[in-house]
């Protein structure tokens, strides 16, 4: 009697507690679990983008009109709900002076606007796909943009030798999540197009992780004590550019600013 | 392979690390079979150079296909020499850094150096077809273009392609000898073959479906390269050139079909051939192995700090500017 | 002898032909042949970025006045295969810079040889090669 009491109430128990861990599972990758690939790890290759306004500014913010007067409402900034958790920037306040300064001035120094690298995460949600080539050492990042190009050092981890836009990753897995740790940054890129910064100290951490066949979950915490009080995080979706025959295209842009950069220093016509 | 933190002592010698001997293709013994990635794929992926004293074009006076090993050794090392030979001070060769310095002379790095006279292994005789009408009206053309456009340092877009951080050499397609850093990182996931070239951080994705080449209003400086593999070669495929910087006067029409195949641990056998009837009657190929070197292959970040393009700009100015009014001595 | 030496230098310039990196001609455009230099002083960054590195370096000048110079260096990509790292040259590094000045007239010049008060040369290439530029051989 006792002995079947005991068993029904174990089972119950474990079944509940298999129940419990299942639910919280379920809340961080919505039960999706990524098929594996021939290397047996989470399957994240393929052409991917985000879609959203935070290359024009990461934090919430309205429609606005174009920089460009003659661009109209083409060159207009369409509204953002912001991807900065907790909505706003934790700048220091020397730190957000100078942003409200690049803001003011952002024509003449968004590293974009000269055809320069985008740094990280930036590349990530600028309104062109990348795309992912996953090996056992090297997981690659092929940005259309520039060409920018990050290589996450999967094995043969060291720390950056040098400062570079793009940085120095190394990456790991964690159960279904990719983890990419990103120091040896320069401090000439911008997270967004409305001046925000960061330094020679920034640290980026992203979690990338498959929520369902097409889509992946983007997280990033940024860490910059040279310019930011704590470290603050932004997250989106990432989404599978699906078409058939889908490929990262050329946007050399480097073509396109030299007589931005350089006109200044042309030989003028002769009298 | 980093190394500590150092204090002056230590870069006050110099950093001891000898240059590896060329490596050669195999000439005999079992063929290869090589390891495969875990999706099937023969594996490619590491780090190669095409570095090499081996001209493109057979050299005036040479009439043999292959040196025997001594004579390529001799040629090498007569190549080598004349780069390593100290520039006379006073003279256009010193203003420069010197390589050495800096480890960026080709002996001081993995040579990928084979026993050919030339790189062109067809027509035999090791040259560059002669350019038929079409090609030679076309070089006609350019070379007018170029005289038009005015002195080279009158603007950027008078400058090489290359000084102006668009694309260099050894991207290609076909991928040709850089002079320096002349290395790549192939990584291959399934379905796709990365080529990642040294400068300028350029990237080719190579698809392995047999999807079709795009239509031909989409052009790029690189092409656009469709791959599938033959046994244990990869064959890439590319059309849809810009013909901004076509290959020895080539036409945006040419196709470039390119061949890898690892024939050693340390070795990739890379072969290409040039089709472009708007410029050569006939094919024409060459094969330039690839080493197995050493990475990591840092950011090549051209553009960003390409300082030299407005010192150079800005110094023709100035010495317009002197030649306009010489009675000003020249001051800033 | 000189024919041949001609005719590789030749084959070379084919091989640059699409705007290689060894473009001696475009450094002699950036710095002046006719304006050789020696700069003493000491480093205070390396900027290890491509195409070519730059010296950022306090030269004391005879009037006691301390200015910057930009010095050009070579790509720093194989130095770090070799194992340079940013921390490899520190910041206060007593240099002698032989090299040539800008043509736009700016604090810059490109250097032939980086030299450490030991005589040595900074990396790699041992000893500092005898003369100066603008000496005769």
């Amino acid at each position: 009697m006792r002995n079947q009491f005991l068993t029904r109430v174990t089972v119950a128990a474990i079944a509940t507690c298999v129940a419990t861990a299942v639910a919280l599972v379920t809340a961080q990758t919505g039960g999706y679990r990524a098929p594996r690939g021939p290397d047996g790890k989470p399957n994240l290759n393929g052409i991917w983008q985000a879609i959203n306004s935070a290359n024009y500014d990461i934090e919430a913010h309205s429609a606005a009109p174009s920089p460009v007067l003659e661009l109209g409402a083409s060159g207009a900034v369409p509204a953002g709900l912001g991807v900065v958790e907790g909505g706003t920037l934790p700048y220091t306040p020397e730190a957000l002076k100078k942003r409200n300064e690049n803001r003011a001035n952002r024509l003449k120094l968004d590293p974009e606007v000269k055809c320069y690298l985008p740094g990280v995460p930036r590349a990530t949600y600028m309104p062109f796909p990348f795309q992912i080539i996953q090996s056992q050492k090297h997981i690659m990042l092929i940005h259309e943009y520039a060409g920018a190009v990050r290589t996450i050092y999967m094995a043969d981890q060291t720390e950056a030798p040098a400062d570079s836009w793009m940085g120095w990753s190394n990456g790991r897995w964690e159960g279904e999540s990719l983890v990419v740790d990103t120091k040896g940054f320069n401090d000439s890129s911008w997270f967004d197009r409305s001046g925000n910064f960061h330094s020679d100290a920034l640290h980026v951490v992203e979690r990338i992780t498959a929520r369902s066949a097409d889509t992946l979950n983007y997280e990033v915490t940024v860490e910059d004590p040279k310019v930011f009080t704590r470290p603050w995080k932004m997250s989106m979706p990432l989404y599978r550019r699906v078409e058939p025959n889908a490929q990262i295209l050329e946007f050399r842009c480097v073509e396109f600013v030299e007589d931005l950069l350089y006109g200044h220093l042309k030989k003028p016509p002769s009298q | 392979m980093l190394l500590p933190a150092t204090g002056a002592a230590q870069i006050a010698a110099p950093l001891a690390r000898p240059a590896p001997a060329p490596k050669t293709a195999p000439t005999s013994g079992k063929p290869y079979t090589p390891p495969k990635t875990p999706d099937g794929q023969p594996d490619l992926q590491g780090f190669w150079t095409n570095s090499t004293y081996v001209p493109l074009e057979r050299p005036q006076g040479v009439t043999k296909e292959v040196y025997t090993p001594a004579e390529a050794e001799a040629a090498m090392k007569a190549a080598a020499a004349r780069e390593a030979e100290q520039t006379e001070p006073g003279t256009t060769a010193d203003v420069h850094y010197d390589f050495t310095q800096f480890g960026l002379d080709r002996s001081q790095s993995t040579v990928a150096q084979s026993l050919r006279t030339s790189l062109i292994v067809d027509p035999p005789d090791g040259k560059i077809p002669a350019l038929n009408a079409q090609g030679q009206k076309r070089a006609a053309e350019r070379a007018a273009a170029r005289k038009t456009a005015g002195g080279p340092y009158d603007s950027v877009q008078n400058m090489p392609i290359g000084s102006r951080c668009i694309i260099m050499g050894g991207s290609g397609p076909p991928m040709m000898n850089a002079g320096y850093n002349a290395n790549y990182q192939i990584v291959q996931s399934p379905g796709y073959v990365m080529i990642l070239t040294e400068m300028i951080h350029d990237v080719r994705i190579i698809p392995l479906d047999n999807r079709p080449q795009p239509a031909s209003g989409l052009r790029q400086w690189v092409g656009v390269s469709r791959g599938h593999w033959e046994g244990n070669t990869l064959v890439v495929e590319t059309t849809n050139f810009n013909g901004k910087n076509a290959f020895r006067g080539g036409s945006e029409n040419m196709k470039v079909t390119e061949r890898f195949t690892r024939v050693a641990d340390d070795m990739i056998d890379y072969k290409f051939t040039i089709d472009d009837p708007a410029t050569w009657d006939k094919t024409w190929s060459a094969q330039a192995p690839l080493a197995k070197t050493e990475g990591p292959i840092f950011e090549f970040a051209c553009h960003e700090t390409n300082y030299g393009i407005a010192n150079i700009l800005a110094g023709a100015r100035a010495e317009d500017k002197q030649k306009a009014d010489p009675a000003k001595k020249g001051s800033n | 002898m000189r024919a041949k030496l001609v005719v590789m230098v030749a084959c070379a310039g084919l091989l640059l032909a699409v705007g290689q990196a060894r473009a001696h001609h475009a450094f002699a455009a950036e710095f002046d042949v006719n304006k050789p230099l020696t700069l003493k002083g000491s480093l205070i960054k390396w900027e290890m970025v491509n195409p070519h590195s730059w010296f950022h370096v306090a030269v004391k000048e005879p009037d006691g006045k301390v200015t910057e110079w930009l010095i050009e260096g070579g790509s720093p990509n194989q130095l770090i295969r070799m194992g340079v790292t940013k921390n490899t040259v520190p910041i206060g590094t007593e240099l002698t810079i032989e090299g040539y000045r800008a043509k736009d007239g700016g604090l810059k010049a490109v250097g032939r040889n980086f030299v450490l008060p030991d005589g040595s040369r900074l990396f790699l290439g041992g000893s500092a090669p005898g003369g100066t530029p603008g000496d005769k051989k």
